[in-house]
């Protein structure tokens, strides 16, 4: 591990529990506050944060794409889609319900656009999802130009919003998702070494013995199912899941072993903190898409500056 | 050469008629209405007879839906103006501002009524009124509109003031402040809006302040229901949930306290009843 890498593992604990204190207690609010509305919004901020990066993480590295993220597959727009949909039908209880069918359809069309001759080609699976991504896009913006009353909604699906009040049973419905987010992180995970070979060839991979044709099923259906989950309570959030992984990679350089931890840490930190920046440091709340990309650009900007010799 | 020249003569010609039949206008008065706010003032004043075009939104009085109508508040079809002729527009703000821009420039006469207070509804009642000819008509319902919001106001005079909280959108929920229309009415009426400020009239607002503003009453036009906003986490102990006082569009018509025309004051009398029903409820 590199010196800065050591004093990063180091700071990390005294920093991730001031931002989380920050976020909790600011303005001292109520126990009934704390406990029903702010530390609800914490947990889905942090699963939202820690899947986004996860999955630009694994994605780069997957597609040998700097710029693949979560959303470059269209996932995240099917999701949406489907989640605007409901709301425009009125059914605003089954958004999340909505947005998990969107993503696993839109899952299944691009993987099934992605494959040629039954071979699976990464340049297609890209432009599959461009192309797949941008047909639901423009059925987005139809809805909205057909439902005018349904703007503030849809723009806070389009741009993120982690303040969804849940009842109680969707709370519940939220935490068993979660459950079933984290193992699909912690699975991942343990297929890091395997990517990380993966991603050097095919064939290298399959001659250590690595069902590369499966494992990559695997990776692409459970990421869809992670996006689902994230699209479905808070909307898209742009950036986290495209810097986090280059921000990680130039502090630690390392394995996919060592950069996957890292991205979870960092992508739940940084959306911690732009999610109270977007909620308290300004008079009206802001889409929480929109502070990511105002705070994350310039920082990115300052490492790439820096990185220079 | 020539068949260019005949051709930029003809366009020349063509274009000339088309200017001339916008300006061209006929004796009739025929008012297009834009707005559902002035469609209600125009009736109210009696010139329903006058109105020959309306917007999909414009429902009050309900004699008015045989009408022929323009297009939607945001979606004027141009077209469809020009083609009834009208010799005046009565047009809103918002959304509507360029349109009645393209129609001035069309040559119409566009007239724009947007009223986002009480004494601005009076002002534009009478602004009608001298418009169309009938500024008696107009002051007279200016003053009973006045006598009325006046004995209400004496009426709640001594009375509790209970704390108000209007939800006009879910996810993410949205409310109005305190110098918005609807938060006016609300406070005319006896109450008092819970966002005193708030960034823009409508605007979003947090669950949290919401839960720590405790109103009394909460109005809801958000489309929630009463189970699902009792079963909000964290919304329990807020006042108005705990207590059941929760009042919905069937209690009190939106369009009685959201449009800024004369029915505003049946809509001040609808609240005041709220907000007895909330203080015979403490009682």
């Amino acid at each position: 591990m590199s010196r800065s890498g050591k004093a990063l593992a180091i700071l990390i604990l005294p920093i991730a529990l001031g931002i989380f204190a920050l976020y909790l207690l600011w303005g001292n609010p109520d126990p009934n506050i704390l406990w029903q509305v702010r530390v609800p919004r914490l947990c889905l901020t942090v699963i939202t944060g820690m899947s986004l990066a996860a999955i630009g993480s694994v994605y780069q590295l997957m597609l040998a794409n700097p710029l693949a993220e979560p959303y470059i597959l269209g996932i995240s727009s099917g999701s949406a889609f489907g989640s605007i949909l409901m709301a425009a039908l009125g059914l605003i209880v089954l958004m999340p319900l909505g947005g998990f069918i969107g993503a696993i359809l839109t899952m299944l069309l691009v993987w099934r656009l992605a494959q040629k001759n039954g071979m699976f080609d990464r340049s297609r699976l890209i432009i599959a999802g461009v192309i797949v991504g941008m047909f639901f896009s423009s059925g987005i913006s139809l809805i909205m130009y057909l439902n005018r009353e349904d703007t503030a909604l849809i723009m806070s699906t389009l741009m993120g919003n982690l303040g969804r009040i849940f009842s109680y049973r969707e709370w519940h419905i939220f935490l068993g998702l979660s459950v079933l987010n984290i193992s699909i992180l912690i699975w991942l995970y343990l297929k890091s070494r395997a990517l990380d070979i993966m991603s050097a060839s095919d064939h290298y991979a399959a001659s250590v013995g690595i069902d590369v044709h499966r494992l990559r099923k695997q990776v692409f259906v459970l990421s869809s199912v992670l996006i689902g989950i994230v699209v479905s309570y808070a909307g898209i959030i742009g950036f986290v899941g495209l810097i986090t992984p280059h921000i990680v990679r130039m502090m630690i350089p390392g394995t996919q072993k060592k950069i996957f931890p890292a991205c979870l840490i960092l992508g739940a930190l940084f959306l911690t903190l732009a999610d109270f920046m977007a909620k308290s440091m300004t008079v009206m709340e802001l889409p929480v898409g929109v502070v990511t990309a105002a705070i994350g650009c310039p920082f990115f900007m300052w490492l790439l500056l820096r990185r220079q010799p | 050469m020539r068949r260019a020249t005949s051709f930029i003569m003809l366009l020349l010609i063509l274009m000339s008629l088309s200017c001339q039949q916008a300006d061209k206008r006929t004796d009739e008065i025929r008012y297009v209405v834009l707005s559902p706010e002035i469609a209600e003032i125009l009736a109210a004043l009696g010139l329903e007879d006058r109105i020959v075009g309306l917007t999909d939104e414009c429902t009050y009085p309900p004699s008015l839906l045989k009408i022929p109508k323009v297009g939607a508040f945001g979606a004027i079809k141009t077209e469809n103006v020009i083609a009834i002729k009208p010799s005046l527009i009565f047009s809103s703000g918002l959304e509507q501002e360029g349109i009645s821009k393209d129609l001035e420039r069309l040559g119409y006469q566009v007239v724009s009524v947007y009223p986002k207070s009480v004494a601005e509804i009076y002002e534009g009642i009478k602004r009608v009124g001298a418009i169309t000819g009938t500024d008696k008509e107009a002051e007279a319902l200016v003053q009973s509109m006045q006598n009325e919001i006046d004995a209400l106001r004496q009426s709640n005079a001594g009375k509790s003031i209970p704390k108000v909280y209007l939800e006009i959108y879910r996810d993410p929920i949205m409310s109005v402040a305190d110098n918005s229309f609807v938060g006016e009415l609300i406070e005319i009426a006896g109450g008092n809006n819970v966002f005193d400020t708030l960034e823009r009239d409508y605007s979003r607002v947090k669950a949290e302040d919401v839960i720590s503003a405790k109103p009394d009453i909460m109005i809801c036009y958000s489309q929630d229901s009463l189970q699902n906003i009792r079963s909000r986490k964290g919304w329990q102990d807020i006042p108005a949930i705990r207590d059941s006082m929760i009042f919905f569009e069937d209690s009190i018509n939106p369009d009685l306290i959201q449009r800024a025309g004369p029915r505003i004051v049946e809509g001040l009398r609808k609240l005041s009843h709220i907000y007895d029903i909330y203080r015979d409820s403490i009682r």
